[in-house]
């Protein structure tokens, strides 16, 4: 998927015109559908928790875990491939469709195959790709990025629907009610599933001890691409593996309830391994696809690998009051909100992906939500400290000149309280220069961006600083006069 | 009497040291002795939310020299309070001299509205307001520390005042420090959904207790709403005094 993020900042702007009230709205509703389906775990706070304490062992295990994984995998008779990088995962997908004689793939909802670039890789080769799952149905359709990480058509109006519906799947009745559109959409991929070959799917959990592939989801479509077809295709990146099949059941649990308030999804779907000899269901071959593409470089780092606990819940997108205001398309790449805000730039490289670490307010929602534990707001600062270092293992740019000056001589002033008080004096007088009301309307210059719609207070004549040495000598004044007084 | 070393934060210092008063005189009021380090500067946010994190170790041992040896530091901050209890820690963990000291401190800095009403266990601060009120939830206030319940415990405590609901009170109000300047676009969206909700909740008057929403709260109102005004709860109870003592 072609990368925007340096457009972030125009994007936004975009997208901001449009004013998602629906995003705004949706937030509350969505929010207290979450609460209540956590509210149903004896201790929410605990359940978590204690998804917080999977994630991060299935981190710190990693590499062991893939090992124990694959083996247990290949004993239940799959096939693994360890891809490098984008190219290589997509590539080995694409010769495997052409030596099956493949013309068309079915998908389940994957967002490694956007990461890499399956569809485009496929399509160049002359296989023709077609998404299920509605919603990447309709963006597919539409030649749209995803909006959502879990919703990713969520934005597109219906009306916008009825019209794609009519002119590319022969919509014969105008409609606008939902069931009947998805029902349309059901009817065409229906044709699809009946004769597909290969089927290419996600993964949700890749557990270790038994080599079990996880899949949730609503719709019933990742059971069609994984079971009806010959040959399924199951692409994972590295971090989706736990180590027990009881901590993919609770993580399963705690992925329903903050992704979408559901306790469980329609349909859970454990693979162990293409059908057995004895079996009369199930893909003749099931080849699992991991895909690195530098997140073994990423592992490296310490602090920056906590990113990796992400299970794609996308609770972190409807929690952040950026993204209710700019939605999906401004973050510039596959991962989008929060999540896409500690991803991409370990995946793409600090230096392309400046705007997705700093715009943010810091505000902790993110935190609060995670159900993997991810410390969103310091990984953001690890990242700006990161270029500030100019790092070259996660691909760091060196900060401005004039940045780097104004905080040697910002850290002067903070550890030298006289030159700190002198500062604000000589400093004072150029701010307050076109001061109105004790109120300053516009400062030039770098503060622009905050004066647009806001003012703010004049610099205080006298400071905290001041005042509190003043009203000392007042005190002091006034307990001489009262000795003084007394005296008398 | 009780002492209590008081932070002074440096957009109070610069901007609003009339809310460092407030604060001084609420203490006074509550049989509280406050002392003020001439020392202090910044705790040094600033420096670490753009990743100068030597500049920032710089301010955090500066700030643990000053404070260091008080009993109870109090400010009237969430965020500055935030940044002393978790991030000098994680900031100077290579040093343990100075981990330790800062861990030590950690314990004994407070938010005001949680000093006031969990240490001192006071919620009457004589105030009266004859007037409906909403409070905003500050993020480093509310999701930082678990500070929620003890300002309005104290809103609640000022005869006359109605504390009426706030829509979306936790929500960010687009400050986040040099994001507002950086994204101006997307801060003056949150920040204009913020006045909204205020307009709409029928307050009188909006309340918070950190200093930087008050700037970009205040500060757009003042552009866009001018009769509209939202103050910090201390300096709301330091100028609502019953005995119509209005402190300045």
């Amino acid at each position: 998927m072609e990368v925007k993020t340096e457009q972030f900042s125009e994007v936004a702007k975009e997208e901001l015109r449009k004013a998602y009230t629906f995003l705004k709205a949706g937030a509350t509703f969505v929010r207290i559908r979450r609460e209540t389906a956590l509210s149903t775990f004896p201790d929410a706070a605990a359940a978590q928790a204690y998804g917080a304490i999977i994630r991060a062992e299935a981190i710190a295990r990693l590499p062991e875990l893939l090992e124990e994984f694959e083996k247990n995998a290949l004993s239940n008779g799959a096939k693994m491939f360890w891809a490098r990088d984008a190219n290589e995962a997509s590539q080995y997908i694409v010769r495997l469709a052409k030596e099956r004689g493949i013309k068309y793939v079915t998908k389940g909802k994957s967002m490694v195959t956007e990461e890499i670039g399956l569809n485009e890789a496929l399509e160049k080769n002359g296989v023709k790709t077609w998404e299920t799952d509605l919603g990447e149905f309709i963006i597919q359709l539409l030649g749209v990025p995803p909006f959502h990480i879990v919703g990713p058509a969520m934005n597109i109006p219906v009306a916008k629907v009825r019209d794609l519906f009519m002119e590319k799947i022969d919509l014969k009745e105008p409609t606008s009610d939902p069931v009947q559109l998805g029902h349309a959409a059901r009817i065409f991929l229906r044709d699809k599933f009946h004769r597909v070959d290969m089927g290419i799917a996600g993964v949700n959990m890749a557990v270790a001890e038994t080599g079990t592939i996880v899949n949730v989801e609503n719709e019933g479509n990742i059971r069609f691409n994984k079971s009806s077809p010959r040959t399924q295709i199951s692409v994972m990146s590295l971090e989706k593996v736990v180590p027990t099949l009881e901590d993919a059941l609770h993580l399963v649990r705690l992925l329903c309830r903050n992704c979408t308030g559901q306790k469980l999804s329609v349909y859970v779907s454990m693979d162990n391994g293409p059908k057995k000899s004895d079996e009369i269901d199930g893909p003749e071959e099931l080849i699992i696809v991991i895909v690195d593409n530098g997140r073994s470089r990423i592992y490296q780092d310490t602090i920056a690998r906590e990113a990796m606990r992400c299970i794609r819940c996308g609770a972190c997108l409807n929690g952040c009051p950026v993204y209710r205001q700019i939605g999906g398309y401004a973050y510039g790449w596959v991962y989008s909100g929060p999540m896409g805000q500690v991803l991409n730039p370990l995946l793409l490289g600090l230096e392309k992906t400046q705007d997705l670490y700093r715009a943010t307010t810091l505000c902790g929602s993110c935190k609060s939500i995670c159900p993997a534990g991810i410390d969103h707001p310091s990984l953001f600062l690890h990242y700006r400290a990161k270029d500030v270092s100019g790092d070259a293992a996660l691909r760091a740019k060196k900060t401005p000149m004039m940045e780097r000056i104004f905080f040697r001589l910002w850290m002067w002033a903070v550890t030298r309280y006289r030159l700190w008080n002198w500062g604000v004096r000589f400093v004072r007088p150029f701010v307050n220069k076109e001061a109105h009301g004790g109120m300053l309307r516009e400062v030039g210059g770098l503060f622009k961006g905050w004066f647009r719609s806001r003012d703010l207070p004049a610099m205080a004549k006298k400071t905290f600083h001041d005042r509190w040495i003043e009203a000392q000598k007042t005190e002091f004044r006034s307990q001489k006069s009262e000795a003084t007084t007394e005296k008398i | 009497m009780d002492v209590v070393s008081v932070f002074i934060p440096c957009t109070v210092d610069l901007f609003l040291p009339h809310i460092g008063e407030a604060t001084v005189s609420l203490l006074r009021r509550v049989g509280v002795k406050p002392i003020y380090h001439m020392g202090q500067t910044c705790c040094g946010q600033p420096a670490i939310n753009a990743g100068y994190r030597e500049q920032a170790k710089k301010a955090a041992k500066h700030f643990i020299q000053v404070f260091g040896d008080d009993e109870e530091v109090v400010s009237p901050s969430g965020s500055c309070v935030c940044m002393v209890k978790y991030h000098y820690p994680e900031l100077l963990s290579e040093e343990p001299q100075w981990r330790n000291r800062a861990e030590e401190l950690s314990l004994r800095i407070h938010e005001l509205s949680q000093y006031l009403v969990d240490i001192l266990k006071v919620e009457d601060l004589g105030a009266s307001f004859g007037g409906k009120v909403a409070y905003h939830e500050s993020c480093h206030i509310l999701r930082g520390l678990g500070v929620s319940e003890q300002p309005k415990k104290l809103i609640r405590a000022v005869k006359g005042a109605q504390l009426v609901p706030l829509n979306a009170a936790d929500a960010c109000c687009g400050f986040g420090g040099e994001f507002a300047n950086r994204y101006p676009d997307i801060s003056e969206s949150m920040v204009r959904d913020k006045a909204g909700d205020y307009l709409s909740s029928g307050a009188d008057l909006l309340l918070l207790c950190e200093p930087g929403c008050l700037l970009n709260i205040g500060g757009f109102l003042s552009r866009n709403h001018p009769g509209k005004k939202v103050m910090h709860l201390a300096s709301f109870l330091a100028h609502y005094q019953e005995t119509g003592n209005n402190g300045q």
